[in-house]
């Protein structure tokens, strides 16, 4: 695959805090336009990778591209970013979060801006609260204002750190509707999660356990590995977690 | 201009100004302050019209530096920091939008201060207000980034509150409030010239007490601005990425 056809291409990266290996030699590559989830149990290094593709963490070694470019400002504008915490000004109301960050990232024309701040409020469903502050709002509101924070600007790429942790079912089937709609409009969605749920709407996944990406693929592909009629990605994940521990035996 | 600062100021207003009870406290604790120091001191001794230009200097330095300090540490801990420097945002950007955003209310808070200070407690000075107000200014231009500063080192409000102490306190004790510096021992005498409240005092008891000019205590002002030029910049290279929680 090109470089031009990948939205992240990273090779051996790895990264310490402090005594921690978060990553170790790390690689992944993600083609353009899909959906791509990260998968593994906390503190697997998934948050960390996130916040390296957006410029946030430096990789301690090995090369990370994102969007044909090292993370940084110059790729930070074409990157939607949803962190992990609600990251939202809880004085501000549904609307100004949501404008603050358009004019953050670029949206100058105030007519436009609106427009798209506008839209992009009926996207999540909250055009009767758009003058609510944050602070009246319920956790699953919270968090689909925090996507729109990430999505407002047209992102190319973008990064969600367990965007769905703490949603209801409904909720999270709402959340995946409206990635699959993003996705549709040819924008590259990687997703970090530890839930089994999650991770069967995605196009591709990468399971990550201590750093390390131990298998990658399809869910079907992933699923059939395993070699078991109606393996979950739950088996899949654990027969892969074994096959590693055999290996390290 | 860096591009996003007065995006990012703008952001900060209009929070402050929703959040009524934080602006009605901003407005109505000076007052309250000033008022519990002019009833309790003797009034025919004269002795508030001589400290009356080192509390200006210390409560616009602690004011500047609390408001800032919580509301910077609230950035932090919330993640709405790291989501802004995630953003094509530069450190200039969020300096300047923040020095911007709270030196709007800092400097309502010092105007509130020095005029009542000045008309409702009849303080006697010399000079003109408006050297006062320069003065001021510049104090509060260096408390904003000190105050976004620490911080970087505080991990909750209780932890930010316990460095006001650390911070704030020697110099209030070192600065000439409570009694001349030159009759300290030569320790401390030696330690108060590397504080920065120990020039605002001496600046603007300056202007206010013995009529200086300005031009007099150019010296002191100097050295404000040098500090309030240190911190914006030591404040900027605090803000790199990665370093936001």
């Amino acid at each position: 695959m090109s470089a031009n056809e990948l939205a992240v291409d990273v090779k051996n990266a790895s990264f310490i805090y402090g005594k921690l290996k978060a990553l170790d030699a790390l690689s992944l590559q993600v083609p353009r336009g899909i959906s791509y989830g990260l998968l593994g149990p906390n503190g697997a290094g998934k948050t960390t990778l996130i916040r390296i593709l957006v410029g946030l963490l430096k990789s301690s070694g090995g090369s990370v591209n994102v969007l044909g470019h090292s993370p940084g400002r110059r790729t930070a504008s074409q990157i939607g970013y949803m962190p992990q915490q609600q990251s939202l000004y809880s004085e501000l109301s549904v609307s100004q979060n949501i404008d603050f960050f358009a004019k953050i990232y670029g949206l100058r024309d105030k007519i436009e801006r609106q427009k798209k701040v506008n839209d992009t409020v009926k996207l999540i469903e909250l055009w009767e609260r758009r003058n609510d502050g944050i602070g009246k709002l319920s956790g699953g509101m919270k968090q689909r204002v925090s996507l729109a924070c990430a999505i407002v600007h047209n992102p190319s790429l973008l990064l969600l750190d367990e965007p769905t942790v703490g949603l209801d079912p409904e909720l999270r089937a709402n959340f995946w509707d409206h990635f699959t709609g993003l996705n549709r409009q040819g924008i590259t969605i990687i997703i970090s999660s530890h839930t089994m749920d999650d991770a069967a709407h995605c196009d591709r996944l990468a399971f990550i356990r201590s750093g390390q990406v131990i298998a990658s693929g399809t869910p079907d592909e992933l699923t059939r590995s395993t070699g078991k009629n109606g393996a979950t990605l739950e088996d899949a994940f654990l027969y892969y977690v074994r096959l590693g521990e055999k290996k390290n035996a | 201009m860096p591009e996003h600062s007065f995006t990012i100021a703008n952001r900060i207003i209009n929070q402050i100004i929703r959040d009524r009870r934080t602006l009605a406290l901003i407005l109505i604790v000076p007052i309250v302050v000033m008022t519990l120091i002019w009833l309790s001191f003797p009034k025919e001794l004269g002795m508030l019209d001589y400290i009356a230009p080192a509390l200006l200097a210390t409560l616009a330095l602690f004011f500047g530096f609390l408001l800032t300090g919580i509301s910077f540490l609230r950035e932090r801990s919330q993640g709405t920091l790291e989501r802004l420097m995630a953003s094509p945002v530069t450190r200039a950007d969020i300096v300047i939008g923040y020095l911007l955003g709270f030196f709007l209310f800092a400097l309502l808070q010092s105007l509130i201060i020095v005029l009542f200070t000045v008309y409702a407690l009849n303080i006697h000075y010399t000079g003109a207000l408006w050297q006062i107000f320069v003065f001021q200014v510049v104090i509060l231009i260096g408390a904003i980034n000190l105050g976004i500063f620490i911080s970087a080192f505080a991990r909750n409000e209780f932890q930010m509150v316990q460095f006001i102490p650390l911070i704030i306190l020697p110099q209030v004790f070192l600065c000439g409030l409570l009694w001349p510096v030159e009759q300290m021992n030569t320790v401390l005498q030696w330690i108060a010239k590397f504080l920065p409240l120990t020039y605002a005092v001496d600046g603007l008891r300056g202007i206010m007490v013995n009529s200086k000019s300005l031009a007099d205590v150019g010296g002191d002002l100097a050295v404000l601005a040098g500090f309030a030029l240190a911190m914006s910049f030591i404040t900027a290279l605090s803000l790199r990425r990665g370093n936001t929680t």
